[in-house]
């Protein structure tokens, strides 16, 4: 009788042993809800795609990761060296690392990822332009030449599209790489991929290699991650409340009430690399006097914007660069702040005297401009706000609202006076992008060409051996730009993200820009 | 009959040319280029003219059309710019999904419509009849796109029945069916009801009373089946467009299909999906009225009688 009764006793400590290592596994998933505007990202192919979502930066490490404050810090490179004249850079790789499929992480393959990078010769290949070849020096060493000094190389590296794929797998899967297998070093692998709707990952078990801002450097705490796309905010909200989802990678600032109200959900915020600001046509009379645009420009009350539109959530600009960057510390006297004694002033001696409407005249002829914005929600109410602000000024703004899939166009005709713009981007050659003279309606709106700032952009963009030399030139450049009033900065949101605060359990700091490898490595599901 | 089936297939050539100038041009005539959504910052002014020539969007659009014509005819939808991924890849993940949740929305509002269209008629002018011809009314006035939204309210926040969204379970399909079903089912019940009140005015209904049937199966087995010869054709018709009618639902439901591969690459302009993707509305649209025609033929015996 004891032996069916010890079977039994087994039998059902088996069970319940079963039962907990289940419920310990269900509670090791997660799901999150992909930013919008990471929604539709067709490929996991870091070196061909044109876009490419958070789950593509848990596939794949990177050489050197970027910590919250921009600076580079050590990652599948453990170190690393510029030549004094910019032209070698020397990585030493970490050891013990492999790819998902068990190839071994090392500088051949490092030499074969940038090689097979530079012959794509697609949108991405720029990153990888300057790296003239790469050298093994030995099996964890790795040499780039370059063509040219590239200080802003370690940006590079620390792309998502710079993610280091698997260069044999990647060779022998061709079209497939990516869509249907993919192999990075990351702490999580692709288990399946469904365009546009779910993407499923799993715990990397063998992943011990972190980015140095990650405490826990793995594996990860979270066994399966699914990211599902949901293109509407209010849907992807309502998954959230209904614990359908327990994370969304973006929310929109109409919804934080909204998230705020519910007792189990959390608003999680990090700094932002996003920038809002106005455009000025440098072309377009009365905004060809430098007068006209500084006056327009500190018409602006950042200080209004951020609590009457925003809530307060978020920073001023003053400046076109985000503050993380070093590059945004110009001299206070290039800061562009709220002035309306100077504005007045400066359109008073431009002859522009206020009527009695309002609205400043000269010759007869009303102050009158255009203002252009897109038809979402947020930039039409910002718009009408900063409307109201160059009224207070004697400015009259007409705001015409154009779809935001096809403004780009309609800047090209060149025809904007004022504009409402944001743009998302976290490195100094933002300046360039937006007011380089040979990039003029799109995206150059200012339609900014300006000998000086041709000058001092060339040797920002392609003048300097180091990073330091670079900062300070792009500084340079981003001062006098400021100075010449093509642009009004507004306002620096936050990254929005909201959770389920009963399932997750975030890490107590992110020191990352965004909400990525590290955090995910530190993330924990609480039941 | 056949020559009539000839007739009306040949027919379609000159309306699928039509189409398809009228989906190119329009698509290249509104502002924006996928290069915008492919420049990266940092990059050099040069790229962009470079990848014009890449893509073939240098050359005059005729010659483009040409070209595009002549792959399409030849089965080859192209690769998409943006996306980087064979159309016809994206298109064949898309349309099974597209059509379950179309097929499903078809069926419900055909079920759903006869049979509220056929109380109404058998109860004209009393409160059944009001009841549902007011809630049809209320159905066909609201917008998609709303009505998916209130769905989710009701039935996946206040009750938890249902999922908000996404395709992971046949449970997620059933909002989405409603929301699009629903529409249809305002449509075919009017039809219906409308078609089954004017047959029974008919001699022949006068002569199946005097030859004593019951009201019943008089209405049932005999004035409803000439009654459905106009909701045949109006069904048809609407396969074409409840694919395009599911476009915002798939949206709202987070849902893949043809609608969101739509919406996704109409916004970064990349020409060879949203082309092929508009073709297969269009020749959804065609088909189901070649379909509603032939049917129409075959169930009516004085359109057969005409073609004979």
């Amino acid at each position: 009788m004891t032996f069916p009764f010890r079977k039994t006793l087994l039998s059902a400590s088996v069970s319940l042993a079963a039962l907990m290592v289940a419920q310990a596994a269900a509670a090791q998933e997660a799901v999150f809800v992909m930013a919008t505007n990471e929604v539709g990202a067709p490929t996991y192919n870091p070196i061909k795609a044109t876009m490419l979502n958070t789950a593509t930066g848990l596939i794949f490490d990177r050489l050197v990761s970027q910590a919250a404050d921009l600076s580079y810090r050590p990652w599948l490179a453990e170190s690393w060296e510029e030549a004094p004249d910019g032209m070698s850079w020397t990585f030493r790789l970490k050891q013990g690392v492999t790819y998902h499929n068990g190839e071994p992480f090392n500088a051949a393959a490092v030499k074969a990822w940038i090689e097979l990078f530079k012959a794509a010769q697609g949108e991405n290949a720029y990153m990888a332009e300057a790296i003239a070849s790469v050298e093994v020096v030995d099996d964890h060493t790795v040499r780039f030449v370059m063509s040219r000094p590239e200080p802003n190389l370690l940006y590079n590296l620390s792309s998502t599209f710079m993610g280091v794929v698997e260069p044999k797998s990647y060779v022998a899967l061709g079209d497939n790489y990516g869509v249907t297998e993919v192999y990075g070093t990351g702490a999580f692998r692709l288990d399946s991929f469904t365009i546009g709707q779910e993407t499923i990952l799993l715990r990397n078990e063998d992943y011990v290699w972190g980015p140095a801002e990650a405490a826990n450097h793995g594996p990860a705490k979270v066994a399966r991650l699914t990211f599902r796309e949901i293109p509407e905010d209010s849907t992807a909200f309502l998954e959230l409340k209904t614990g359908g989802v327990d994370f969304l990678l973006s929310v929109p600032a109409d919804l934080i009430g909204e998230v705020e109200k519910e007792p189990n959900l959390a608003i999680l915020t990090l700094p932002g690399q996003e920038l809002w600001y106005m455009p000025i046509n440098v072309t377009k009379a009365p905004f060809d006097d430098i007068r006209l645009r500084e006056a327009a420009a500190k018409a602006i009350n950042q200080d209004e914007i951020l609590a009457a539109v925003f809530g307060g959530a978020g920073a001023v600009a003053d400046t076109f660069l985000i503050s993380a960057l070093p590059e945004s510390h110009v001299a206070e006297s290039a800061r562009i702040a709220y002035d309306p004694a100077r504005a007045n002033a400066l359109l008073d001696e431009a002859g522009w005297t206020m009527g009695p409407d309002g609205v400043r005249l000269k010759d007869g002829q009303p102050l009158k401009v255009s203002l252009w914005t897109q038809s979402d929600s947020i930039f039409r109410r910002l718009t009408e706000v900063v409307q109201a602000q160059l009224k207070a000024v004697g400015i009259e703004a007409e705001i015409t609202t154009f779809d935001s899939s096809m403004i780009r166009d309609q800047y090209k005709t060149g025809e904007q006076q004022l504009a409402v713009r944001s743009y998302n981007w976290d490195n100094a050659d933002i300046v360039d992008w937006f007011f380089g003279g040979d990039r003029l309606g799109y995206p150059n709106v200012s339609m900014f060409n300006d000998p000086k700032a041709e000058e001092l952009r060339t040797a920002a963009m392609t003048g300097a051996k180091n990073s330091d030399e670079r900062v300070a030139n792009f500084t340079a450049y981003h001062e006098y730009v400021l100075t010449q009033f093509p642009m009004a900065p507004i306002y620096q949101p936050l990254q929005v993200m909201a959770y389920n605060a009963d399932r997750l359990a975030m890490p107590p700091a992110i020191d990352a820009p965004a909400f990525g490898a590290a955090a995910f490595l530190d993330l924990e599901v609480k039941e | 009959m056949i020559a009539y089936l000839v007739r009306r297939i040949l027919m379609l050539v000159p309306v699928f040319l039509a189409v398809s100038v009228v989906i190119f041009s329009i698509l290249h005539f509104i502002p924006g280029d996928p290069i915008d959504n492919l420049l990266k910052i940092g990059s050099s002014p040069e790229a962009r003219a470079e990848m014009e020539v890449r893509y073939g969007l240098d050359r005059p659009l005729p010659v483009q059309y040409g070209i595009w014509l002549s792959n399409v005819l030849r089965g080859d939808l192209g690769t998409a710019i943006v996306a980087r991924r064979p159309v016809a890849d994206l298109i064949a993940q898309a349309l099974p999904h597209s059509l379950a949740l179309g097929g499903l929305a078809l069926l419900f509002s055909t079920v759903a419509g006869v049979g509220l269209g056929v109380i109404a008629a058998l109860n004209r002018d009393r409160w059944p009849d009001r009841a549902i011809m007011g809630g049809v009314l209320l159905g066909s006035t609201m917008p998609s796109f709303w009505l998916g939204l209130i769905l989710m309210l009701v039935f996946s926040v206040w009750l938890g029945w249902l999922p908000v969204s996404g395709a992971r379970s046949w449970t997620a399909l059933v909002l989405p069916v409603l929301t699009i079903g629903l529409g249809g089912t305002a449509l075919v019940a009017r039809i219906t009801r409308v078609s089954m009140i004017e047959a029974s005015g008919r001699d022949f209904v006068t002569l199946l009373h005097a030859k004593g049937l019951s009201p019943l199966r008089i209405q049932l087995g005999h004035v409803l089946r000439h009654a459905l010869i106009p909701v045949v054709t109006i069904l048809a018709l609407r396969i074409g467009w409840i694919l395009g009618g599911a476009v915002t639902v798939e949206v709202v439901f987070a849902r893949p299909g043809l609608g969101t591969l739509l919406i996704k690459s109409l916004s970064q302009h990349d020409y060879p999906v949203v082309q092929a993707c508009l073709l297969m509305l269009a020749m959804a649209v065609m088909l189901g009225t070649l379909l509603g025609d032939i049917l129409q033929a075959v169930m009516d015996p004085r359109v057969r009688a005409a073609l004979a």
